[in-house]
């Protein structure tokens, strides 16, 4: 699995774990709004996001991450610049 | 230690189970839980054990308010997750955000009456006001003190309104207030202000036995993580990151464990390499590591930090695959040991596996293997113990010994919201009850043996003194527990000082010793029916008739005050079949509702013939 396969992945994984959604189910339908995405679960997310994937993220640009991808999209681009271990 | 992920993964999959299935998750997977460190996996399993129903009636139901100055966030799943890892069931209510002091004031703390433990959660925007101006810290430094001076009076008025015990904690300073001032001088001034408002709150313990608080100051002091994220501050009025609202929700599990009865009376330690540095078999007595440098020195801290746990009640005992006699030859010549023989109320020193002689030990002791600690260095031994025996908290330390006293101290196994005289006693007791079963070996019969021990019952009403001893035994006390109610400090009081109940503590003596106050019962007062609530009698007395002196003083007391008849009921719990059957044999019929009744007019002396009942009226 590339790297960009596996954040996207672990992204998954971490979404599905804090909206207590299935996987399948955020693939389908990965807008992040469709799911309870509130002010304490997007934070428990970003929270975990950061832990696991060694990044840090700016507050403004995750809140105007629309969907599972754009969340990936911005955690890859997080890497590029600083990279560090992650636990994919 | 932190756990990895997979470790982290296959604990939530075992919850969801246990979830699923309707049971309690099993001992290995709580104690696994109540050592879990990453906050994120304890905020899932917060998450997943919201919907634990469990059938089995394994965990303590306890009921949780939350209030906060701030957005509580997850500390609520992470609350959950505690306590479910202590082995409680908790439910908990979270109180309007903004309605901290209102909710205080109109004690108003969740739905459905009193709950159990009320959380006061602080944060620093409640002592310190937005428009401070470091041009006038001495106006800052007043209203910190105005605040802490509120908060004090909201906390002791609300504790004499609930039966509730309030937690609160320390605040610690913000970096962004300190460093706002520029000169030294006055930044020593406003931290000096701000520990004089946490020493306020610290203050609070001592001014009311309701209030319980948490130095989280100190706690963070320890802590690997910052207390808080500014974006999660200035974004959703979270002023603690999620390790700092995980180290709370640690610290509240601590407070409410001991009046469930989940703390622990017993530490079981293991010798070589644990208690003294060295294997004594290969290096003898006067080779093993003990006293003087490193690392001797962090042998000789542990053997103290158990004397100071011994001081407060934990039974210590032995578990050592040795040879008992160079044991023997260690503990009393050794000129470094802290520890000698005596300060052992059981020792199992031999070749035998540890769980069988925990077991053991805990037989001759009257407790259960659920109130034990192990510490050992071994991870065999530890694993061996855990499989055998889950339900004992096992602190494992293998390696470098100078984490052996953080190991053992830093799950708060032992913590009790006050010392009584009984725990003070403990050891002693339990000591003398090793003694009592040798020497009951050389008897024919049970009643031969009960007479040679001189017994002597003394019954009184509970006072101020007596309270928290009898709320202690309500608390621990699982086998011989007719109703299973589990009557608290407060209520226990109330019901002291009302004229419609009695509450009695009951005390022995024998000619091994003082077990100091081992029984208790709670009476509503309702001429011309008394009915017991509750009667309990600590385990360490059981089979020696002690039950029927509580019910002769009961029936004495009742008779004396114009009563004619006495009830009682046995409500079974997963735990209580010692009291099956114990009505019965008092005398008690069966009357209406499943209460038992006992006809006073008809009564006559059912004191066992080995029992001396020392009788104070009321």
């Amino acid at each position: 699995m590339t790297d960009s396969a596996a954040v996207r992945a672990t992204v998954l994984e971490i979404l599905s774990d804090v909206l207590a959604e299935p996987v399948d189910a955020l693939r389908e339908a990965p807008v992040l709004g469709a799911h309870h995405w509130d002010s304490i679960t997007s934070l428990e997310a970003l929270v975990q996001l950061e832990d696991r994937l060694g990044v840090t993220l700016d507050l403004r640009t995750y809140h105007d991450a629309r969907d599972v991808d754009d969340l990936a999209d911005l955690v890859l681009a997080a890497r590029r610049t600083n990279p560090a271990p992650a636990r994919l | 230690m932190k756990r990895d992920v997979n470790d982290a993964a296959v604990l939530l999959a075992t919850l969801r189970a246990a979830v699923d299935s309707h049971h309690s998750p099993d001992p290995a997977t709580r104690q696994a839980l109540a050592e879990l460190d990453d906050p994120a996996a304890l905020r899932t399993a917060g998450r997943i054990l919201a919907d634990l129903r469990p059938e089995d009636g394994e965990l303590r139901p306890v009921r949780m308010a939350v209030l906060a100055t701030f957005t509580v966030g997850p500390f609520v799943h992470l609350l959950r997750a505690a306590l479910v890892g202590a082995g409680a069931l908790p439910s908990i209510d979270v109180g309007c955000y903004g309605a901290f002091e209102v909710s205080l004031a109109t004690h108003e703390y969740a739905a459905g009456g009193d709950p159990d433990v009320v959380v006061c959660l602080l944060a620093d925007s409640y002592f310190a006001s937005a428009d401070w101006r470091p041009t006038d810290i001495p106006a800052l430094l007043a209203h910190l003190d105005a605040q802490a001076t509120r908060l004090r009076d909201l906390i002791l008025s609300s504790a004499e309104c609930t039966t509730a015990t309030l937690v609160v904690h320390t605040v610690p300073l913000p970096a962004e207030l300190r460093d706002s001032v520029v000169a030294w001088r006055d930044r020593a001034a406003v931290a000096a202000g701000w520990h004089r408002m946490n020493a306020a709150i610290l203050e609070l313990a001592a001014a009311h036995p309701q209030v319980a608080v948490v130095d989280l100051v100190s706690l963070l002091a320890d802590a690997p993580a910052a207390a808080r994220d500014d974006r999660l501050h200035r974004y959703a009025d979270l002023p603690y990151t999620d390790q700092t609202l995980a180290l709370l929700a640690q610290q509240v599990r601590r407070v409410a464990q001991a009046p469930l009865g989940l703390s622990r009376r017993v530490l079981a330690l293991d010798l070589d390499n644990t208690l003294w540095g060295g294997v004594v078999g290969e290096v003898g007595a006067e080779g093993v590591q003990l006293g003087g440098l490193y690392p001797g020195n962090c042998y000789t801290h542990l053997q103290r930090t158990a004397a100071r746990l011994r001081d407060q009640g934990i039974v210590l005992v032995l578990a050592s695959k040795n040879d008992a006699d160079l044991v023997d030859r260690a503990l009393a010549g050794n000129p470094e040991m802290v520890l000698r023989a005596e300060a052992f109320s059981a020792r199992a020193v031999n070749w035998s596996p540890k769980a069988g002689n925990l077991r053991q030990m805990a037989a001759t002791l009257g407790l259960s293997t659920g109130s034990f600690v192990f510490l050992d260095d071994s991870p065999f031994e530890c694993g061996h113990v855990r499989a055998e025996l889950p339900e004992v908290a096992v602190v494992c330390a293998p390696g470098d010994p100078a984490h052996l006293t953080r190991s053992l101290l830093r799950h708060g196994w032992f913590d009790t919201l006050d010392l009584t005289d009984a725990d003070r006693h403990r050891p002693e007791l339990y000591r003398a009850r090793s003694l009592r079963v040798e020497h009951s070996a050389g008897y024919a019969s049970t009643p031969d043996f009960l007479h040679t021990l001189a017994i002597e019952v003394s019954a009184a009403p509970v006072t101020g003194y007596t309270v928290p001893r009898v709320a202690q035994l309500a608390a621990r006390t699982n086998q011989f527990n007719l109703t299973g109610v589990r009557f608290d400090t407060p209520t226990t009081a109330t019901m002291a000082d009302s004229a419609h109940h009695m509450v009695a503590a009951f005390s022995v003596v024998d000619r091994f010793g003082d077990e100091g106050i081992v029984g208790a019962v709670w009476v509503d007062v309702a001429p011309p029916v008394w009915r017991i609530r509750n009667a309990v009698l600590s385990c360490r007395v059981l089979g020696r008739g002690i039950e029927f002196a509580i019910v002769e003083w009961v029936a004495r007391q009742a008779r004396v005050a114009g009563a004619s008849r006495l009830a009682a009921r046995f409500v079974p719990t997963d735990r209580n079949g010692a009291a099956d059957g114990f009505l019965d044999k008092a005398g008690f019929a069966v009357g209406a509702d499943g209460w038992a009744e006992l006809d006073l007019a008809d009564y006559s002396d059912n004191l066992p013939t080995w029992i001396k009942l020392r009788e104070e009226q009321q």
